[in-house]
Protein backbone atom coordinates (compact mmCIF):
# COMPACT_ATOMS: atom_id res chain seq x y z
CA UNK A 1 0.00 0.00 0.00
CA UNK A 2 1.43 3.46 -0.94
CA UNK A 3 1.95 6.39 0.96
CA UNK A 4 -0.16 8.27 -1.54
CA UNK A 5 -2.88 5.88 -0.74
CA UNK A 6 -2.32 6.00 3.14
CA UNK A 7 -2.39 10.23 3.09
CA UNK A 8 -5.11 9.91 0.85
CA UNK A 9 -6.91 7.91 2.97
CA UNK A 10 -6.14 9.98 5.92
CA UNK A 11 -7.89 12.90 4.25
CA UNK A 12 -10.87 11.24 3.43
CA UNK A 13 -11.30 10.08 6.47
CA UNK A 14 -11.53 13.15 8.21
CA UNK A 15 -14.36 14.20 5.97
CA UNK A 16 -16.24 10.92 6.35
CA UNK A 17 -15.51 11.69 10.36
CA UNK A 18 -18.22 14.54 9.59
CA UNK A 19 -20.52 12.48 8.83
CA UNK A 20 -19.96 9.88 11.21
CA UNK A 21 -20.64 13.08 13.84
CA UNK A 22 -23.87 14.11 11.85
CA UNK A 23 -25.17 10.60 12.27
CA UNK A 24 -23.90 10.21 16.01
CA UNK A 25 -25.72 12.99 17.10
CA UNK A 26 -29.37 11.82 16.50
CA UNK A 27 -28.36 8.10 16.94
CA UNK A 28 -26.77 7.83 20.01
CA UNK A 29 -28.16 11.47 21.75
CA UNK A 30 -32.02 11.93 20.56
CA UNK A 31 -32.54 7.84 19.68
CA UNK A 32 -33.22 9.36 16.23
CA UNK A 33 -32.50 6.79 13.27
CA UNK A 34 -31.54 9.78 10.85
CA UNK A 35 -31.45 9.08 7.54
CA UNK A 36 -31.37 12.23 6.29
CA UNK A 37 -27.20 12.08 5.01
CA UNK A 38 -28.66 10.78 2.00
CA UNK A 39 -30.23 13.48 1.02
CA UNK A 40 -28.61 16.71 3.32
CA UNK A 41 -24.95 15.76 2.51
CA UNK A 42 -25.31 16.13 -1.46
CA UNK A 43 -27.83 19.19 -0.81
CA UNK A 44 -24.14 20.54 0.83
CA UNK A 45 -22.20 19.79 -1.66
CA UNK A 46 -24.81 21.42 -4.35
CA UNK A 47 -25.38 24.69 -2.60
CA UNK A 48 -21.04 25.10 -2.03
CA UNK A 49 -20.59 24.15 -5.89
CA UNK A 50 -23.26 26.91 -6.87
CA UNK A 51 -22.10 28.82 -4.68
CA UNK A 52 -18.29 29.09 -5.76
CA UNK A 53 -19.27 28.72 -9.47
CA UNK A 54 -21.02 32.17 -9.11
CA UNK A 55 -17.94 33.97 -7.52
CA UNK A 56 -18.75 33.68 -3.79
CA UNK A 57 -16.17 32.85 -2.08
CA UNK A 58 -15.34 29.19 -1.02
CA UNK A 59 -15.12 30.00 2.49
CA UNK A 60 -18.15 31.65 3.15
CA UNK A 61 -19.72 28.98 0.56
CA UNK A 62 -18.86 26.90 3.42
CA UNK A 63 -21.32 28.13 6.46
CA UNK A 64 -24.49 28.84 3.75
CA UNK A 65 -24.04 25.01 2.98
CA UNK A 66 -24.09 24.19 6.39
CA UNK A 67 -27.38 26.69 6.98
CA UNK A 68 -28.90 25.14 4.19
CA UNK A 69 -28.63 21.35 4.91
CA UNK A 70 -29.39 21.99 8.88
CA UNK A 71 -32.87 23.34 7.47
CA UNK A 72 -33.16 19.89 5.97
CA UNK A 73 -32.85 18.74 9.35
CA UNK A 74 -35.23 20.37 10.47
CA UNK A 75 -37.19 19.60 7.81
CA UNK A 76 -36.85 16.11 8.78
CA UNK A 77 -37.92 17.13 12.45
CA UNK A 78 -41.15 19.03 11.51
CA UNK A 79 -42.04 15.56 9.82
CA UNK A 80 -41.08 13.53 12.49
CA UNK A 81 -43.09 15.65 15.15
CA UNK A 82 -45.65 17.38 13.39
CA UNK A 83 -47.03 14.46 10.54
CA UNK A 84 -45.74 11.48 13.49
CA UNK A 85 -43.95 9.75 10.55
CA UNK A 86 -41.29 6.93 11.54
CA UNK A 87 -37.86 8.63 11.72
CA UNK A 88 -36.23 6.61 9.23
CA UNK A 89 -39.57 7.20 7.30
CA UNK A 90 -38.91 11.04 7.11
CA UNK A 91 -35.49 11.14 6.33
CA UNK A 92 -35.77 8.60 3.36
CA UNK A 93 -38.77 10.66 1.93
CA UNK A 94 -36.55 14.20 2.44
CA UNK A 95 -33.39 12.63 0.91
CA UNK A 96 -35.56 11.48 -2.23
CA UNK A 97 -36.93 14.62 -2.78
CA UNK A 98 -33.41 16.53 -1.85
CA UNK A 99 -32.29 14.91 -5.28
CA UNK A 100 -35.00 16.96 -7.43
CA UNK A 101 -34.18 19.67 -5.31
CA UNK A 102 -30.51 19.66 -6.18
CA UNK A 103 -30.48 19.07 -9.82
CA UNK A 104 -33.52 22.07 -9.73
CA UNK A 105 -30.28 23.91 -7.83
CA UNK A 106 -27.74 23.43 -10.18
CA UNK A 107 -29.80 23.11 -13.51
CA UNK A 108 -27.73 20.00 -14.82
CA UNK A 109 -26.44 16.54 -12.80
CA UNK A 110 -22.98 17.66 -12.80
CA UNK A 111 -20.68 21.02 -11.98
CA UNK A 112 -17.14 21.04 -12.30
CA UNK A 113 -14.87 23.82 -10.43
CA UNK A 114 -11.73 23.16 -12.02
CA UNK A 115 -11.45 27.19 -12.98
CA UNK A 116 -12.82 28.53 -9.48
CA UNK A 117 -10.85 29.21 -6.24
CA UNK A 118 -11.74 26.44 -4.20
CA UNK A 119 -10.30 26.51 -0.18
CA UNK A 120 -7.81 23.22 -1.29
CA UNK A 121 -4.72 23.27 -3.30
CA UNK A 122 -2.43 20.75 -4.28
CA UNK A 123 -0.46 20.23 -1.00
CA UNK A 124 -2.45 17.21 0.92
CA UNK A 125 -1.15 18.28 4.27
CA UNK A 126 -2.27 21.54 3.79
CA UNK A 127 -6.05 20.37 2.76
CA UNK A 128 -5.94 18.02 5.80
CA UNK A 129 -4.59 20.86 8.08
CA UNK A 130 -7.75 22.86 7.17
CA UNK A 131 -9.94 19.52 7.26
CA UNK A 132 -8.76 19.22 10.92
CA UNK A 133 -9.52 22.88 11.67
CA UNK A 134 -12.85 22.52 10.72
CA UNK A 135 -13.56 19.39 12.07
CA UNK A 136 -12.12 20.69 15.05
CA UNK A 137 -13.70 24.00 14.97
CA UNK A 138 -17.27 21.95 15.03
CA UNK A 139 -16.81 19.35 16.90
CA UNK A 140 -14.94 20.71 20.34
CA UNK A 141 -17.82 22.72 20.92
CA UNK A 142 -20.13 20.65 20.69
CA UNK A 143 -18.22 18.63 23.23
CA UNK A 144 -17.95 22.09 25.26
CA UNK A 145 -21.67 22.17 24.85
CA UNK A 146 -22.96 18.80 25.54
CA UNK A 147 -21.27 19.22 29.21
CA UNK A 148 -23.46 22.42 30.39
CA UNK A 149 -26.66 22.31 31.73
CA UNK A 150 -28.21 22.10 28.35
CA UNK A 151 -26.21 19.97 26.66
CA UNK A 152 -26.75 17.04 29.92
CA UNK A 153 -30.48 18.14 28.94
CA UNK A 154 -29.71 17.11 25.02
CA UNK A 155 -28.56 13.53 25.92
CA UNK A 156 -31.21 12.56 28.55
CA UNK A 157 -33.50 13.28 25.58
CA UNK A 158 -32.55 10.32 23.45
CA UNK A 159 -31.79 8.11 26.92
CA UNK A 160 -35.09 8.56 28.84
CA UNK A 161 -37.63 10.55 27.29
CA UNK A 162 -40.37 9.67 30.16
CA UNK A 163 -37.49 11.44 32.44
CA UNK A 164 -36.90 14.08 30.34
CA UNK A 165 -40.60 15.19 29.99
CA UNK A 166 -41.27 15.10 33.65
CA UNK A 167 -38.41 17.50 34.40
CA UNK A 168 -39.58 19.88 32.01
CA UNK A 169 -37.51 19.25 29.31
CA UNK A 170 -38.67 19.85 25.75
CA UNK A 171 -38.32 16.72 23.61
CA UNK A 172 -39.37 18.67 20.38
CA UNK A 173 -37.01 21.37 20.69
CA UNK A 174 -34.12 19.20 21.59
CA UNK A 175 -35.07 17.01 18.24
CA UNK A 176 -35.13 20.13 16.14
CA UNK A 177 -31.50 21.44 17.29
CA UNK A 178 -29.84 17.96 17.49
CA UNK A 179 -31.39 17.55 13.53
CA UNK A 180 -30.49 20.85 12.48
CA UNK A 181 -26.64 20.15 14.05
CA UNK A 182 -26.77 16.68 12.33
CA UNK A 183 -27.60 18.24 8.88
CA UNK A 184 -24.92 20.92 9.47
CA UNK A 185 -22.43 18.30 9.83
CA UNK A 186 -23.84 16.80 6.35
CA UNK A 187 -23.99 20.25 4.87
CA UNK A 188 -20.02 20.78 5.75
CA UNK A 189 -18.75 17.15 5.00
CA UNK A 190 -20.82 18.03 1.18
CA UNK A 191 -19.32 21.52 0.90
CA UNK A 192 -15.59 20.27 1.62
CA UNK A 193 -15.80 17.03 -0.64
CA UNK A 194 -16.60 19.18 -4.02
CA UNK A 195 -14.18 21.68 -2.93
CA UNK A 196 -11.06 19.02 -2.06
CA UNK A 197 -12.63 17.25 -5.56
CA UNK A 198 -13.35 20.48 -7.18
CA UNK A 199 -16.71 18.59 -8.70
CA UNK A 200 -20.08 17.90 -7.82
CA UNK A 201 -22.36 15.58 -9.08
CA UNK A 202 -25.63 15.15 -8.08
CA UNK A 203 -25.45 11.22 -7.20
CA UNK A 204 -22.77 11.90 -4.96
CA UNK A 205 -25.11 10.80 -1.49
CA UNK A 206 -26.05 7.57 -2.76
CA UNK A 207 -24.71 4.96 0.25
CA UNK A 208 -22.67 7.91 2.22
CA UNK A 209 -24.88 6.81 5.28
CA UNK A 210 -23.83 3.32 5.48
CA UNK A 211 -19.97 4.72 5.31
CA UNK A 212 -20.37 7.25 7.76
CA UNK A 213 -22.53 4.29 9.90
CA UNK A 214 -19.83 1.51 9.16
CA UNK A 215 -17.12 4.61 10.59
CA UNK A 216 -19.11 5.02 13.77
CA UNK A 217 -19.48 1.76 14.75
CA UNK A 218 -15.66 1.05 13.86
CA UNK A 219 -14.70 4.00 15.99
CA UNK A 220 -17.68 2.48 19.05
CA UNK A 221 -16.22 -1.36 18.68
CA UNK A 222 -12.35 0.09 19.32
CA UNK A 223 -12.84 2.58 21.78
CA UNK A 224 -16.78 2.05 23.02
CA UNK A 225 -19.32 5.05 24.07
CA UNK A 226 -19.58 4.39 28.00
CA UNK A 227 -18.32 8.02 28.35
CA UNK A 228 -18.66 10.96 26.69
CA UNK A 229 -14.99 11.38 25.89
CA UNK A 230 -15.06 8.10 24.09
CA UNK A 231 -18.67 8.51 22.44
CA UNK A 232 -16.98 12.08 20.88
CA UNK A 233 -13.67 9.94 19.93
CA UNK A 234 -15.37 7.18 17.87
CA UNK A 235 -16.66 8.34 15.11
CA UNK A 236 -13.32 10.28 14.08
CA UNK A 237 -11.07 7.38 15.08
CA UNK A 238 -13.57 4.68 12.80
CA UNK A 239 -13.79 6.60 9.80
CA UNK A 240 -9.50 7.17 9.98
CA UNK A 241 -9.36 3.50 10.50
CA UNK A 242 -12.02 2.84 8.00
CA UNK A 243 -10.79 4.95 5.00
CA UNK A 244 -7.56 3.23 5.61
CA UNK A 245 -9.37 -0.70 5.61
CA UNK A 246 -11.04 0.26 2.16
CA UNK A 247 -7.49 1.63 1.01
CA UNK A 248 -6.27 -1.97 1.98
CA UNK A 249 -8.77 -3.93 0.40
CA UNK A 250 -8.14 -1.82 -2.79
CA UNK A 251 -4.76 -2.56 -3.09
CA UNK A 252 -5.19 -6.10 -2.71
CA UNK A 253 -7.22 -6.14 -5.69
CA UNK A 254 -11.03 -5.21 -4.63
CA UNK A 255 -13.35 -3.89 -7.45
CA UNK A 256 -14.44 -0.29 -6.17
CA UNK A 257 -17.79 -1.23 -7.76
CA UNK A 258 -17.53 -3.96 -4.83
CA UNK A 259 -17.14 -1.46 -1.84
CA UNK A 260 -20.50 -1.01 -0.28
CA UNK A 261 -20.63 -4.54 -0.49
CA UNK A 262 -18.19 -4.60 1.48
CA UNK A 263 -18.93 -1.60 3.63
CA UNK A 264 -22.21 -3.37 4.41
CA UNK A 265 -20.10 -6.65 5.41
CA UNK A 266 -17.91 -4.19 7.87
CA UNK A 267 -21.36 -3.07 9.55
CA UNK A 268 -22.31 -6.48 9.61
CA UNK A 269 -19.37 -8.13 11.50
CA UNK A 270 -19.40 -5.16 13.67
CA UNK A 271 -22.64 -5.20 15.06
CA UNK A 272 -22.70 -8.94 15.64
CA UNK A 273 -19.35 -9.58 17.53
CA UNK A 274 -20.71 -6.66 19.92
CA UNK A 275 -23.70 -8.82 20.08
CA UNK A 276 -21.58 -12.29 21.33
CA UNK A 277 -19.05 -10.67 23.05
CA UNK B 1 -50.77 22.69 48.77
CA UNK B 2 -52.36 20.18 46.20
CA UNK B 3 -56.11 20.48 45.23
CA UNK B 4 -57.83 17.96 43.76
CA UNK B 5 -61.11 18.64 42.65
CA UNK B 6 -63.92 16.09 40.72
CA UNK B 7 -60.80 14.18 38.98
CA UNK B 8 -62.24 11.62 36.81
CA UNK B 9 -60.62 9.26 34.77
CA UNK B 10 -61.49 6.44 32.33
CA UNK B 11 -59.47 4.64 30.37
CA UNK B 12 -60.33 3.58 26.44
CA UNK B 13 -62.14 0.30 26.45
CA UNK B 14 -62.82 0.13 29.61
CA UNK B 15 -67.00 0.57 30.78
CA UNK B 16 -66.30 1.46 34.43
CA UNK B 17 -64.16 4.97 35.58
CA UNK B 18 -60.69 4.02 36.50
CA UNK B 19 -61.11 7.31 39.00
CA UNK B 20 -64.55 8.58 39.96
CA UNK B 21 -65.02 12.15 41.07
CA UNK B 22 -62.04 12.48 43.32
CA UNK B 23 -61.66 15.27 45.64
CA UNK B 24 -59.05 16.39 48.40
CA UNK B 25 -56.97 18.69 49.51
CA UNK B 26 -53.38 18.73 50.99
CA UNK B 27 -51.96 21.44 52.67
CA UNK B 28 -48.18 22.37 52.55
CA UNK B 29 -46.11 20.22 54.18
CA UNK B 30 -48.22 17.38 54.95
CA UNK B 31 -47.65 13.78 54.32
CA UNK B 32 -50.73 11.43 52.94
CA UNK B 33 -50.05 7.78 52.38
CA UNK B 34 -52.35 6.56 49.26
CA UNK B 35 -53.18 2.71 50.39
CA UNK B 36 -55.77 0.53 48.62
CA UNK B 37 -56.12 -2.90 46.45
CA UNK B 38 -54.20 -3.30 42.45
CA UNK B 39 -56.68 -1.39 40.46
CA UNK B 40 -58.03 0.54 42.76
CA UNK B 41 -56.80 3.69 40.85
CA UNK B 42 -53.58 5.10 43.23
CA UNK B 43 -51.36 4.94 40.40
CA UNK B 44 -53.23 6.60 37.63
CA UNK B 45 -54.05 9.54 39.89
CA UNK B 46 -50.61 10.31 40.54
CA UNK B 47 -49.94 9.93 37.02
CA UNK B 48 -52.43 12.75 36.76
CA UNK B 49 -51.18 14.79 39.63
CA UNK B 50 -47.79 14.69 37.68
CA UNK B 51 -48.95 15.85 34.17
CA UNK B 52 -48.25 12.20 32.63
CA UNK B 53 -51.91 11.43 31.87
CA UNK B 54 -55.02 13.94 31.55
CA UNK B 55 -58.09 13.84 33.79
CA UNK B 56 -61.37 13.23 31.77
CA UNK B 57 -62.90 16.28 33.17
CA UNK B 58 -61.99 18.19 37.15
CA UNK B 59 -59.07 19.56 37.97
CA UNK B 60 -55.53 19.27 39.66
CA UNK B 61 -54.39 22.90 41.32
CA UNK B 62 -50.45 22.28 42.66
CA UNK B 63 -48.71 25.28 44.28
CA UNK B 64 -44.97 24.15 42.70
CA UNK B 65 -42.99 21.89 41.00
CA UNK B 66 -43.93 18.00 41.10
CA UNK B 67 -41.20 15.44 41.39
CA UNK B 68 -42.04 11.87 41.89
CA UNK B 69 -39.97 8.33 42.81
CA UNK B 70 -41.43 5.11 41.10
CA UNK B 71 -40.84 2.01 41.67
CA UNK B 72 -39.23 0.85 38.45
CA UNK B 73 -36.23 2.27 38.80
CA UNK B 74 -34.90 2.77 34.80
CA UNK B 75 -37.74 5.06 34.35
CA UNK B 76 -36.84 7.23 37.03
CA UNK B 77 -33.24 7.81 36.25
CA UNK B 78 -30.59 7.19 33.25
CA UNK B 79 -28.31 4.39 34.04
CA UNK B 80 -26.15 5.18 31.58
CA UNK B 81 -25.64 8.17 32.80
CA UNK B 82 -22.88 8.81 35.68
CA UNK B 83 -24.80 9.56 39.12
CA UNK B 84 -23.38 13.17 39.28
CA UNK B 85 -24.98 13.78 35.92
CA UNK B 86 -28.17 11.97 36.82
CA UNK B 87 -28.36 14.03 40.04
CA UNK B 88 -27.36 17.16 38.24
CA UNK B 89 -30.52 16.81 35.86
CA UNK B 90 -32.53 16.69 38.30
CA UNK B 91 -31.78 20.29 39.68
CA UNK B 92 -31.82 22.18 36.32
CA UNK B 93 -35.41 23.90 36.61
CA UNK B 94 -33.35 26.68 35.19
CA UNK B 95 -30.47 25.54 32.82
CA UNK B 96 -28.07 27.57 31.97
CA UNK B 97 -25.14 27.39 29.51
CA UNK B 98 -22.61 26.99 32.78
CA UNK B 99 -20.66 23.28 33.11
CA UNK B 100 -23.68 21.07 34.79
CA UNK B 101 -20.17 20.18 37.07
CA UNK B 102 -20.28 23.14 39.07
CA UNK B 103 -22.86 21.85 41.20
CA UNK B 104 -20.44 18.91 42.15
CA UNK B 105 -19.90 19.87 45.86
CA UNK B 106 -23.67 20.23 46.64
CA UNK B 107 -24.29 16.87 45.19
CA UNK B 108 -21.31 15.26 46.64
CA UNK B 109 -22.94 16.92 50.29
CA UNK B 110 -26.27 15.17 48.88
CA UNK B 111 -24.84 11.76 48.60
CA UNK B 112 -22.79 11.90 51.89
CA UNK B 113 -26.23 12.58 53.82
CA UNK B 114 -27.53 9.41 52.37
CA UNK B 115 -24.71 7.91 54.63
CA UNK B 116 -24.42 4.28 52.20
CA UNK B 117 -21.45 5.06 51.00
CA UNK B 118 -22.11 6.11 47.40
CA UNK B 119 -19.73 8.61 47.05
CA UNK B 120 -16.82 6.88 45.58
CA UNK B 121 -19.49 6.17 42.51
CA UNK B 122 -20.25 9.83 41.53
CA UNK B 123 -18.60 9.65 38.40
CA UNK B 124 -19.85 6.04 37.96
CA UNK B 125 -22.14 4.89 35.48
CA UNK B 126 -25.46 4.40 37.47
CA UNK B 127 -25.67 0.95 36.08
CA UNK B 128 -23.12 -0.18 38.24
CA UNK B 129 -25.16 0.46 41.34
CA UNK B 130 -27.61 -2.38 43.11
CA UNK B 131 -31.19 -1.46 42.29
CA UNK B 132 -31.65 -0.17 46.27
CA UNK B 133 -28.41 2.08 45.43
CA UNK B 134 -30.07 3.47 42.36
CA UNK B 135 -33.47 3.71 44.29
CA UNK B 136 -31.72 5.56 47.32
CA UNK B 137 -30.30 7.95 44.16
CA UNK B 138 -33.41 8.49 42.56
CA UNK B 139 -35.37 9.60 45.88
CA UNK B 140 -32.19 11.95 46.42
CA UNK B 141 -32.98 12.89 42.73
CA UNK B 142 -36.47 13.71 43.48
CA UNK B 143 -36.10 15.63 47.00
CA UNK B 144 -33.01 18.11 46.26
CA UNK B 145 -35.05 18.83 42.76
CA UNK B 146 -36.15 21.99 44.37
CA UNK B 147 -40.07 20.71 44.73
CA UNK B 148 -43.20 21.49 46.33
CA UNK B 149 -44.92 18.40 45.92
CA UNK B 150 -43.55 14.48 46.14
CA UNK B 151 -44.70 11.96 45.14
CA UNK B 152 -43.79 8.26 46.10
CA UNK B 153 -45.35 5.76 43.97
CA UNK B 154 -44.22 2.06 45.84
CA UNK B 155 -40.79 3.39 45.85
CA UNK B 156 -39.30 0.95 48.55
CA UNK B 157 -41.30 -2.09 47.47
CA UNK B 158 -38.95 -3.55 45.59
CA UNK B 159 -36.31 -3.32 48.27
CA UNK B 160 -34.94 -5.44 50.48
CA UNK B 161 -35.96 -4.70 54.10
CA UNK B 162 -33.11 -3.22 55.71
CA UNK B 163 -32.63 -0.93 52.56
CA UNK B 164 -36.67 -0.02 52.76
CA UNK B 165 -36.57 1.15 56.46
CA UNK B 166 -33.59 2.93 55.62
CA UNK B 167 -34.86 4.65 52.91
CA UNK B 168 -38.22 5.50 54.31
CA UNK B 169 -35.99 6.95 57.01
CA UNK B 170 -34.28 9.20 55.01
CA UNK B 171 -37.13 10.60 52.73
CA UNK B 172 -39.05 10.97 55.96
CA UNK B 173 -36.52 13.02 57.91
CA UNK B 174 -36.07 15.12 54.25
CA UNK B 175 -39.96 15.68 53.44
CA UNK B 176 -40.00 16.52 57.36
CA UNK B 177 -37.27 19.41 56.51
CA UNK B 178 -37.92 20.78 53.14
CA UNK B 179 -42.05 20.92 54.25
CA UNK B 180 -42.78 18.96 51.19
CA UNK B 181 -46.37 17.91 50.12
CA UNK B 182 -46.07 14.62 49.81
CA UNK B 183 -48.29 11.85 48.46
CA UNK B 184 -46.77 8.12 49.12
CA UNK B 185 -48.57 5.18 47.73
CA UNK B 186 -47.87 1.85 49.52
CA UNK B 187 -48.96 -1.45 50.14
CA UNK B 188 -47.57 -1.50 53.66
CA UNK B 189 -49.87 -0.44 55.98
CA UNK B 190 -47.27 -0.43 58.88
CA UNK B 191 -45.39 2.32 56.54
CA UNK B 192 -48.78 4.28 56.13
CA UNK B 193 -49.18 4.43 59.37
CA UNK B 194 -45.95 5.43 60.35
CA UNK B 195 -45.17 7.63 58.17
CA UNK B 196 -48.56 9.31 57.00
CA UNK B 197 -50.09 12.69 58.81
CA UNK B 198 -53.40 11.18 56.86
CA UNK B 199 -54.24 8.05 55.25
CA UNK B 200 -56.28 7.62 51.85
CA UNK B 201 -57.59 4.37 50.73
CA UNK B 202 -58.70 3.87 47.56
CA UNK B 203 -61.20 1.40 46.32
CA UNK B 204 -62.32 0.91 42.76
CA UNK B 205 -61.80 4.47 41.73
CA UNK B 206 -63.27 6.14 44.80
CA UNK B 207 -62.05 7.12 48.26
CA UNK B 208 -63.50 5.06 50.97
CA UNK B 209 -62.06 6.43 53.98
CA UNK B 210 -59.93 9.52 54.98
CA UNK B 211 -58.46 9.70 57.78
CA UNK B 212 -56.50 12.66 59.29
CA UNK B 213 -53.36 13.09 61.89
CA UNK B 214 -55.15 13.45 65.17
CA UNK B 215 -58.00 11.37 64.26
CA UNK B 216 -55.50 8.19 63.85
CA UNK B 217 -56.78 6.33 66.79
CA UNK B 218 -55.86 2.28 67.19
CA UNK B 219 -59.65 1.72 66.61
CA UNK B 220 -59.48 3.48 63.39
CA UNK B 221 -56.55 1.93 62.30
CA UNK B 222 -58.04 -1.68 62.91
CA UNK B 223 -60.88 -0.86 60.87
CA UNK B 224 -58.81 0.59 58.27
CA UNK B 225 -56.71 -2.91 58.19
CA UNK B 226 -59.73 -4.62 58.00
CA UNK B 227 -61.35 -2.97 54.62
CA UNK B 228 -58.28 -3.09 53.08
CA UNK B 229 -57.33 -6.86 53.24
CA UNK B 230 -61.05 -7.00 52.48
CA UNK B 231 -60.36 -5.20 49.22
CA UNK B 232 -57.51 -6.38 48.96
CA UNK B 233 -59.09 -10.07 49.10
CA UNK B 234 -61.97 -9.01 46.37
CA UNK B 235 -59.18 -7.62 44.37
CA UNK B 236 -57.97 -11.20 43.73
CA UNK B 237 -61.14 -12.56 43.43
CA UNK B 238 -62.20 -10.08 40.78
CA UNK B 239 -58.53 -10.61 38.74
CA UNK B 240 -59.35 -14.38 38.87
CA UNK B 241 -62.63 -13.61 37.39
CA UNK B 242 -61.52 -11.70 34.84
CA UNK B 243 -58.55 -14.50 34.16
CA UNK B 244 -61.48 -17.21 33.64
CA UNK B 245 -63.60 -15.06 31.79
Amino acid sequence: MSTDLIVNGLQQGLILAIIAYGIMVPFRFLDFADLTADGAYPLGGTICAVCVSAGIHPATAIPISMICAGIMGICTAFIYLRLQINSMLAGVILSTMAYSVNLRIMGKPNIALFDCGVLFGENILVNMLITTALLVGCVAPFGVFLRTDFGLRFRSVGLNPNLAKLQGISIEKYTIFGLFIAGSMFGLAGSLIVQLQSYMDVGIGVGILIHGLASLMIGEAIVGNGTLNRQLVAPLLGALVYQQIQGVSLSFGLAPSDLKFFTGTIVLTVIALKKWR
Amino acid sequence: MLNISNVTKTFNGLFEPVLKKINFLLQEGEFCTLIGANGSGKSTLLKIISGEYFADSGEVRRNGDVSQVVQDVNRGTIPSMTMLENIALSRMKKPRFAFYKRHKNEIMDGIRSLNIGLEKFVDQPLSVLSGGQRQAIATLMALTSGCKILLLDEHTSALDPKMQLLLMEYTAKFVRELGLTTLMITHNMEDAVKYGDRLIMMHRGQIVADIKGREKSALKIQFLLEMFHKFEDQSLVHDGEKNVH
